[in-house]
Order: C-alpha cells, then sequence, then structure tokens
C-alpha cells in the first residue's frame, strides 16, 4: 500500500471541483506531490472528485509527462530533438542507458536512483547534444564525457 | 431548414444534420466504423469521407460530424474518395484480418489486405464506440481510451478488472469488429480465466475488462437473467424499490 | 503602484530607463536557458560576488537571450556614457579579470561586439552614442550591425530579448511597453485595431501562416458575448526555441499582444497554453503576469477604460498534437489531445464551444509594434504576401548557431552562410530542413530560395515554426525522414486511421530501409501511402506528416536507392548498413579505442595498429568519436 498524503490531495480536488483548475492540472499536481501517479492517489482522487477512473487512465497515459510507475531519484533526460539527433544524439542516449546499467526497454534502474528518458526538444540547440539530470542542463555531450557526468550524482546517491 | 446538394440531388434538412444523416435520408449509402445513431459523432475512423465543396473550397471531410451548410455541394463517392476509403480499409485489414466487418467492406471496395505489412491481429481498431456507449448511454464510464498513436486502444483502467463495469453487455453488442469478448455461462459451467482462476456460472464474464458477475436469479422461474451487480446500480440509480429485480421480466404481472 | 493612465506610465518609465543606463556600471548577464545550460548561472554568481568583494560601484542584472547562442555565456557591459560592450564565452575566471578591468577602469579585450545605438522600435527613436566619446579600446571592438550574425538582422518580435531585464516591467515600458495598450484602449475601437492587423499582413507564426487580422475578423463577428484568445506556447517542433527565448526574454510583449487582441476580438480572458518542457518560461510568465497585475495592467478597469482582462497559464503535458488548435483547446479543457474536424474553426466555436482566438507567442510579440508604427510600416517590409520579418533559430550543422529575426525574403543562402557561417569543419552544406517535421527538406539547388510562405511551400516545405536545421554531407536523408516519422508515430494521437496506422506502417517501411531490408517497391509504396494519409488524415499533424519523406524522395532519391539496391548508407549513418574499421595507415596505437569500447571489439598491441573484431561491435561508435587520429572509418 503506498502512501500519500490525503490532505494535499483534498486541497488539489477542492480546486478542480470549483472550476480552478482542469482535470490536467489537477493531476500534474498529484504528480509534483507524490512523485508520480500513484495508483492510490488517483483512485482516492476519482472516488473523492466523482471522475471515472478509466478516464484519469487515458489521460495519464495519453500525455508523456505523466509516470504511473515511481519514477528515480535523478531523472537524466537526453535530447533527441532534430540538431541533437544529427549531432549524434541517439548514440549518446544507448551509452547513457548502458552507463546506468539498463536494458534497451528499462527507464528506471531497479535501485530507483536513476530514471532516464528521451525528450524533444529543450531549446538549447546551440550546445547539441544536450542531456538534462534533475535541474542541470549540459551541452556537447560526448559519449566519453558521459561518466564524468553522472558522476557527482552516482556520489550523492552512495552517501 | 437548410439545402444543400448531395451526389446531384437536391436536399433539404433540419438545422444541425450532418452530412450523414443527410445522405441516408435521400437513400444514399456512405460507409461507416466508428459512427452509430445512438452516440455523438466520433469522426475518426475516416471511413465515411466525402467531397464538400463551399464556395471555391474543397475539402474532404468526415460526413458523420459535417452539419450541413446552406448551399454546400457533396461527393460522397468520387474516384478520389473511392480510392481513400479502399486506403482506409486496406490499412484496417491489416490490423484486423479476421474481423468480418471489414472484410465486408473490403469486397465492396474492392479492397485488398497490403501484402507488405505483417497482419497485427489486433480487432480493436480505436473506434471508441464501446467507450460512448458506456459513457453515453449507460453512463458508467468503466473504460475510456488509453495511449495515443498506434498504440490506443479501448482499455478498462490499468488494463486490469474494471471496478465500476456493471456487466451490461454494451460494449460488445455495439463493437462493429466483435473485439469484445462476453461470455454467459450456465449453472454448473464453469470458466477458467486467463489468470488461471476460476468462475462458476450461472455468470457473465467479460474479458476484455477481466470483470465477471454472478448472474441474478429470478425469485419465480429460476431463470438467471443478469448480473447482479448491473441490477444493484440501475436499483440505485434509477431509485427503484430495493425487490424490483428480484422477479426478472417475463415473469413480471 | 496602480497604472491608470499616461502620466503613470511616464513614471514608470523613468524609472526604468534609470535602470536601463544607470549612472553606474550596468553588467548585464544573459540569463534564458541556453545561457543558464552554459554556466551562466555560475558566471553571474562570480560576478556579483566580484562586484560586492571589490566594492565597485556597479550593479548586475539578469537579461534574456539576445541570440548569439553559440558565444554563450554572454555578459554585457554599460558604463555610463559608453556604448554597451559584449563579452563572449564567459567563464569564472574571465569574469574575475573582467571585474579586474573594470576596477581599473579599462576595458577588458576579446569583446565581441559594441551596440552605438539604443533603439526604440515602438516610437522609432535611437539613441545613440557620439562616437568621439568613445573609448578608444572600444572602438577596436566591431559594431553589432557589422556582426556577419547580425547585420541581416531587424529585431521587431525580439525587440527586447537581451536587453532588457525581463522580470522588470518599468524596464519593458521603459521601451514603449504597455503605452501602445494604454493608446489602443483610449482611442481605437476594436474594429479598427482588427482593421490596422488585417492590413498590416501579419500571418500566424506558429507554423500554418493564416491571415492573424482575418482570423480576429471572423472571432469578433461571431455570435455571442463570452470569447477567448489563447497564446499558443507549446512550441513542439524540434529545434525550434523562437517562443521559448520570447518568453524567458520578453514576456510583457506576449502579454500586450494577447491584451491588444483581446480587447480587438471582445475577449476578457485569454490563456497562456506553455509546454511542460519549459519550466523557466512558465516561471517568467507566472511573474510578469503577478506584477502586471499588481499594477492594475490585468483585471478590471485596465488603463481607466472599460477593459477587463486577466490571462491563466495552462500547461503542456508532454503532447506534440496538443500545437494543433482544436487539440490545444481539448487540452486546456482538461481532456486527451483530441483533434477535431474543421468547420467549425475555432473563431467560431473553440474553447468551451465559444469564439477563440488562437495566436502564436511570436505572432502576439508583432502586434504592438503593428499597432504603435501603423500597419504601413509592418508590410513595407517583407514581401509581397509574406510581411514583417521572421525568427529563425539557425541550429545543426552550422558554426553560428543561434536565433535570428530577419524580413521575410531573406534568401536561405544569406542566413545559413553570411550570417550563420557556413558548415563547421568544412563539411559540404547538403540541406536546410524547415518547418520541423510538418515540414521538408531544402536541397543545395535551391539554397537561393527566399524565406516566404509561398516560396518555402512550393519546394515542398513549409515555414513552419522557424526551425532551420542545416545538415551536412554527414547526415543521412532517409535516416532524417524515419526520424521524423518516428516523431510523428509517437505523437500521433491516434483517433484517425489514416494516421494512426498510416504513419506507423510508414516508419515501418523505412526501418526497413535504413536496416537494409528495403525492396525496390518500396518507393512507389511510400509515395503512394505518403498522398493518401495527406489528403485523409483528420488534423495538420496527419497532414503534413508525410512531408518529410515526400520531399527526401524528391530530393535525395539517389539515397534511398543506394539504401535499398546497394545496402549502402552513403552518409555513414545507419548502423545496420555500415561497418567500423581501423585505417591501418592512421592508426597509432594509442589505445583510446579500447578504453571506451562497450564490448571489447578493439584489439591491438599498444603502438601497433589496431583491429575492431566486427561481431563484437555493436556499432555504438565511441572509439569513432575519440580518436585523435581519426583512424576510425566507417566503410
Amino acid at each position: 500500500m503506498e502512501s500519500f498524503n490525503r490532505s494535499t490531495i483534498d486541497g488539489f480536488i477542492k480546486k478542480y471541483q470549483g472550476g480552478k483548475s482542469s482535470l490536467i492540472a489537477a493531476l500534474q499536481e498529484i504528480q509534483g506531490a507524490c512523485g508520480y501517479l500513484s495508483r492510490d492517489a488517483i483512485t482516492y482522487f476519482s472516488i473523492a472528485a466523482g471522475v471515472p477512473l478509466s478516464k484519469i487512465y487515458c489521460i495519464a497515459t495519453f500525455y508523456r509527462s505523466f509516470s504511473l510507475e515511481p519514477r528515480g531519484k535523478n531523472i537524466v533526460s537526453v535530447c533527441l530533438g532534430t540538431a541533437c539527433h544529427v549531432k549524434d544524439g541517439e548514440n549518446i542516449m544507448n551509452k547513457m542507458g548502458r552507463e546506468l546499467g539498463l536494458e534497451s526497454n528499462e527507464s528506471t534502474t531497479p535501485d530507483r536512483k536513476f530514471t532516464l528518458e528521451k525528450v524533444r526538444c529543450l531549446g538549447c540547440c546551440s550546445m547539441a547534444p544536450v542531456v538534462r539530470v534533475n535541474e542541470d542542463t549540459y551541452g556537447n555531450v560526448h559519449q566519453s564525457t558521459v561518466p564524468k557526468m553522472l558522476a557527482p550524482y552516482r556520489k550523492a546517491e552512495k552517501r | 431548414m437548410i439545402s444543400c446538394k448531395i451526389d446531384g440531388i437536391d436536399v433539404q434538412v433540419e438545422k444541425g444534420t450532418t452530412i450523414l444523416e443527410a445522405a441516408r435520408q435521400s437513400g444514399i449509402r456512405i460507409p461507416t466504423l466508428c459512427h452509430h445513431e445512438a452516440l455523438t459523432p466520433y469522426g475518426g475512423c475516416r471511413l465515411c469521407m466525402v467531397e464538400v465543396t463551399r464556395g471555391n473550397a474543397r475539402q474532404i471531410v468526415s460526413s458523420c460530424a459535417y452539419a450541413v451548410e446552406e448551399g454546400i455541394k457533396v461527393k460522397t463517392a468520387t474516384e478520389r474518395i473511392i480510392k481513400l476509403r479502399r486506403f482506409i480499409v486496406a490499412l484496417l485489414l491489416a490490423e484486423a484480418p479476421e474481423a468480418k466487418v471489414l472484410q465486408d467492406l473490403a469486397a465492396e471496395l474492392g479492397a485488398e489486405k497490403p501484402a507488405r505489412f505483417a497482419p497485427r491481429n489486433e480487432l480493436c481498431i480505436a473506434c471508441g464506440q464501446c467507450i460512448r456507449a458506456c459513457s453515453e448511454l449507460v453512463g458508467v464510464s468503466a473504460i475510456d481510451f488509453a495511449q495515443r498513436g498506434y498504440e490506443k486502444k479501448a482499455a478498462s483502467p490499468y488494463f486490469q478488472r474494471s471496478e465500476d463495469c456493471i456487466g451490461c453487455g454494451t460494449c460488445y453488442a455495439i463493437c462493429p469488429t466483435k473485439a469484445i469478448t462476453l461470455r454467459d455461462i450456465a449453472e454448473g459451467e464453469q470458466f477458467v480465466q486467463p489468470d488461471g482462476s476460476l468462475v462458476n456460472g450461472p455468470a457473465r464474464i467479460i474479458d476484455n475488462w477481466k470483470v465477471n458477475f454472478e448472474m441474478k436469479r429470478c425469485r419465480e422461474c429460476g431463470e438467471a437473467f443478469a448480473p447482479a451487480f448491473q441490477l444493484e446500480y440501475i436499483q440505485k440509480k434509477v431509485k427503484l424499490a430495493e425487490d424490483f429485480f428480484e422477479v426478472c421480466v417475463q415473469c413480471r404481472p | 503602484m496602480k497604472v491608470s493612465g499616461i502620466k503613470d506610465l511616464q513614471k514608470l518609465k523613468t524609472r526604468g530607463m534609470a535602470t536601463l543606463s544607470p549612472d553606474k556600471i550596468k553588467i548585464m548577464v544573459g540569463m534564458a536557458t541556453c545561457g543558464l545550460s552554459t554556466g551562466a548561472g555560475t558566471v553571474f554568481n562570480e560576478i556579483a560576488a566580484g562586484v560586492k568583494k571589490n566594492r565597485l560601484n556597479a550593479v548586475v542584472t539578469k537579461t534574456g537571450c539576445i541570440g548569439i547562442c553559440h558565444e554563450e555565456p554572454l555578459v554585457d557591459v554599460l558604463i555610463p556614457g559608453s556604448p554597451r560592450v559584449t563579452y563572449s564565452r564567459m567563464t569564472g575566471e574571465k569574469a574575475a579579470e573582467l571585474l579586474e578591468e573594470l576596477r581599473q577602469g579599462s576595458v577588458m579585450k576579446g569583446a565581441l561586439g559594441r551596440m552605438d545605438e539604443d533603439r526604440f522600435l515602438l516610437d522609432d527613436t535611437v539613441r545613440s552614442y557620439k562616437k568621439g566619446r568613445i573609448k578608444k579600446e572600444l572602438l577596436k571592438v566591431p559594431e553589432y550591425a557589422n556582426l556577419s550574425f547580425y547585420k541581416r538582422q531587424e529585431k521587431i518580435a525580439l525587440r527586447n530579448c537581451g536587453v532588457i531585464d525581463p522580470e522588470d516591467i518599468c524596464e519593458y515600458i521603459a521601451k514603449g511597453g504597455y503605452f501602445t495598450l494604454a493608446e489602443v484602449l483610449a482611442k481605437r475601437p476594436p474594429q479598427d485595431v482588427v482593421a490596422e492587423v488585417e492590413r498590416s499582413g501579419l500571418r500566424g507564426r506558429g507554423g500554418a501562416g493564416f491571415l492573424t487580422g482575418l482570423k480576429w475578423k471572423i472571432c469578433s463577428a461571431a455570435d455571442g458575448k463570452v470569447k477567448y484568445i489563447i497564446c499558443n506556447a507549446d512550441e513542439g517542433d524540434p529545434g525550434a526555441y523562437m517562443d521559448r527565448s520570447l518568453l524567458e526574454g520578453d514576456p510583457h510583449a506576449v502579454i500586450e499582444g494577447m491584451m491588444i487582441a483581446g480587447y480587438a476580438i471582445g475577449a476578457r480572458q485569454g490563456y497562456m497554453y506553455i509546454r511542460a518542457e519549459y519550466p523557466l518560461a512558465i516561471e517568467r510568465v507566472k511573474k510578469a503576469l503577478a506584477v502586471a497585475t499588481a499594477h492594475g495592467l490585468l483585471g478590471k478597469k485596465i488603463l481607466n477604460s472599460g477593459f477587463t482582462f486577466n490571462i491563466s497559464i495552462s500547461q503542456g503535458a508532454g503532447a506534440f498534437v496538443c500545437g494543433e488548435e482544436t487539440a490545444l483547446i481539448k487540452s486546456i479543457e482538461g481532456e486527451w489531445g483530441e483533434p477535431r474536424q474543421r468547420p467549425p474553426f475555432p473563431a467560431q466555436s473553440g474553447l468551451w464551444g465559444k469564439p477563440t482566438v488562437i495566436n502564436n507567442v511570436e505572432t502576439l510579440a508583432n502586434v504592438a509594434p503593428i499597432m504603435a508604427r501603423g500597419a504601413d510600416w509592418f508590410s513595407s517590409i517583407g514581401t509581397k504576401k509574406s510581411k514583417g520579418t521572421k525568427v529563425f533559430s539557425l541550429v545543426g550543422k552550422v558554426n553560428r548557431i543561434g536565433l535570428v529575426e530577419v524580413p521575410m525574403g531573406t534568401k536561405l543562402k544569406h542566413i545559413i552562410y553570411d550570417m550563420g557561417g557556413g558548415i563547421p569543419n568544412n563539411r559540404a552544406f547538403k540541406a536546410v530542413q524547415t518547418g520541423g517535421p510538418s515540414g521538408g527538406c531544402i536541397p543545395k539547388e535551391l539554397i537561393n530560395l527566399p524565406v516566404d510562405y509561398e516560396a518555402l511551400a512550393e519546394a515542398g516545405s513549409i515555414m513552419g515554426s522557424g526551425g532551420l536545421i542545416v545538415m551536412d554531407d554527414r547526415t543521412c536523408m532517409v535516416d532524417v525522414a524515419k526520424y521524423f516519422l518516428s516523431f510523428l508515430a509517437d505523437e500521433s494521437c491516434g483517433k484517425c486511421t489514416p494516421c494512426r496506422v498510416g504513419v506507423k506502417r510508414m516508419k515501418d517501411v523505412l526501418e526497413d530501409i535504413t536496416a537494409g531490408k528495403g525492396t525496390k517497391e518500396d518507393l512507389a509504396l511510400l509515395e503512394s501511402m505518403a498522398e493518401d494519409i495527406k489528403e485523409s488524415a483528420l488534423c495538420g499533424l496527419g497532414k503534413t506528416a508525410t512531408n518529410p519523406v515526400l520531399s527526401t524522395l524528391k530530393y535525395f532519391r539517389n539515397e534511398y536507392v543506394a539504401h535499398i539496391k546497394d545496402k549502402k548508407c552513403p552518409a555513414g549513418v545507419c548502423k545496420a548498413l555500415i561497418t567500423f574499421l581501423i585505417d591501418k595507415n592512421r592508426c597509432t596505437g594509442c589505445g583510446a579505442c579500447v578504453k571506451v569500447c562497450p564490448t571489447n571489439a578493439v584489439e591491438g598491441e599498444k603502438k601497433q595498429p589496431h583491429r575492431i573484431e566486427i561481431n563484437k561491435c555493436i556499432k555504438c561508435g565511441a572509439c569513432f568519436e575519440i580518436c585523435p587520429a581519426e583512424a576510425v572509418v566507417k566503410g
């Protein structure tokens, strides 16, 4: 049983029912509070706000920014916009996956420390290829600089 | 009343009538897949495409979702339209070659399954009829679209057992490709679900939403006539007497 | 302070002018996303700390993106009485050096450019520095107007980006901001405003290029008292970031434009739909809205007129299709991004069924200039059917990457070679992709094409949002087509059969071709499917999805044939069709490749030519990237 803060969700429900936020905005707030859209949290929302769970699942699986699985503590986003793609972005993505020990279809490491995802586009094309780790953006990334880039985050996880 | 021309025929319709409805009124057949008179139009399958000329502008539109405008000229079966309908059916045939409705349409339009594409064998063609029926007609909204793009299909939340489904079977009845599997098993029968669990009759099982329901037996004749959960839902919603459904329709005085 | 009229605006203008040109040294650090991601944050902190430590009589502020992204981080220095000077590629160390020079009253060497004039676009005035008064060392710094990257630019939408502090409304007002709104509210009836914008010839800058004034006219004439104006800031085209820069660098320009648009069509409520991937833009817009509201420039009875207007932010959630108007509306309503057929057009029936105008960020940034300077002025810029300027993001294989704003009709050749400095490493230009995933590739032969809606459409592409992705001989055009199809298959909403199934199946064919499994019938199949999808798809995404394939087939058919017939990728990109080899004559045996190979596929003795074991090679390209002797080749 996952835990979530009922009173926090209640606040979001109030805003939604008062027409102050759309269903998408409410779900964005839930994800902001819980880190992802936990099944318990959205089931609670569904019942309390009177929104069919099927509709919430529809929206959660339509929009890529929602995650129904817990995400890693660190989010590694490799930009695969066109400018980054023509500058070898795919190879950087593959390298990142290998470096984090992920199988090709996995996106979160088993220890939930890192989530790898692709993103299009971060709008930093002058530094293509670009990788974002949490709030830090790195430009002119090469496969050889990937380990160094990840090092401080891995170190922080060890503590 | 609004006047337009469909395939050269002058047609007069009430405001708000769609081209599809107007055509049907005039005896002109336009094939459809995602459309149903009892549901709001979706306009997604694109099989009902027609050419509309509005002033100087010519456009291809889904006739089921286009309200007739004064003076428009509609062509429902030009060479271009037929070619495009064939294209739609061909694409869908590669998705669900076993669907009879698609095979019949292919025969009617002269479409063929494209040899270049490996068949997907996915009967759900994301037409949304089951979803709209569940929401608009039944009012339960147990199912909705999940995912987007190629993977889009009708689903219960998490593709797991729907908690909201009442087993009415409207989705099963309305699905054009028979993508939904519903079975009623009798007293004494047993069904093994894909997860290995057993369901004892009399029961209704809908595979797609992973639900099964105990059937209610009539107090008079003993017939298992509807899922008990469904009857409870209707009784509460319509505010009927608690014992309203103890007796089946046949046995009602 | 509540702004109730021109007098109040003048007061704030005075305040803004004082901070724009203070009587102490002013150091501005470019702090838009591109600046921050190259280290501008560190530079800012270093400078702020250094100023404090050295007790310099200086103020340190932030500014937006001036467009010279390839030179970031940028730091501008304004010494009272002197023109503004820009320093490029700043680091913590260079910042310390800069401060030392300032402390000594001299000028650091190596400046990128100097701005001899402060332009005030909205009232067409210029404040120049007397050449005689400029320090000798500064005269050595090239004028911005002479910088190749800057020469052909004409800043209208980007007029304030990189010049003002985006979080200071007074600086925006000092540059003429909100005076236009005041003028419009006081003296121009809504129909007048619509007519002026229509006469200007402004067309939607988000991609479709529909006449903005006409859209406003239709909405204005639609029945109903409740109307909406939406700013489309979903900027989904990969490689395009002009809207982000505008929102981060000059949010008030977009807000004022929205307000004038709202007034013109009779809307009291506006929505800014901003994509989730732009957190800094969302933050800057939120702040700008709050400040504008606090000053009474949003809300009831704005500037003592009867005009009430509010703006809410609606955040995207990661769906490219939500850049399409009808899908965007669904998203604001809290539904999945479901496009619908038109008619009815949003201008007649849009958000919650009410008449709605949806305008792109850059379109709105042009509104105040048009109302301030007039339709005649605006339409004197550009070509016959494409008026005004367009912001382009010049990215990819080009030396000077950044944002440029040029008059419509400027030739691609000038943008890529004169402004962009041509292709890096002396490689050959192959194509420039315009219009994002809805666009096409323009080959070498058409490099003289002017950037104009009609010219680009005729060449098989579109203007789109202004992304210009330059490609060289190492870009595989079949791979580019596959890339865009994969993108669109990923982003397809799934409603209509042609896009949901057709685009995906086309992607499958492209994957076969790039894997060496294509057949000769595939090209005809792709062309026929592309035409059918174009005609039968429901919305703009599907209808334009096949442009990349059609245009690459048109201009680069030989590459497709090479992939299918010869099973070769001439550009050396498609993994299945290339082999990584080590040139024995170039290899020095340094072993760098051995260290980076993830599958231990490289063998060799130290200082001896190495060899790649083809069976173990996963073609990751790590050795190709690292080899100092360029001895790894793709065969």
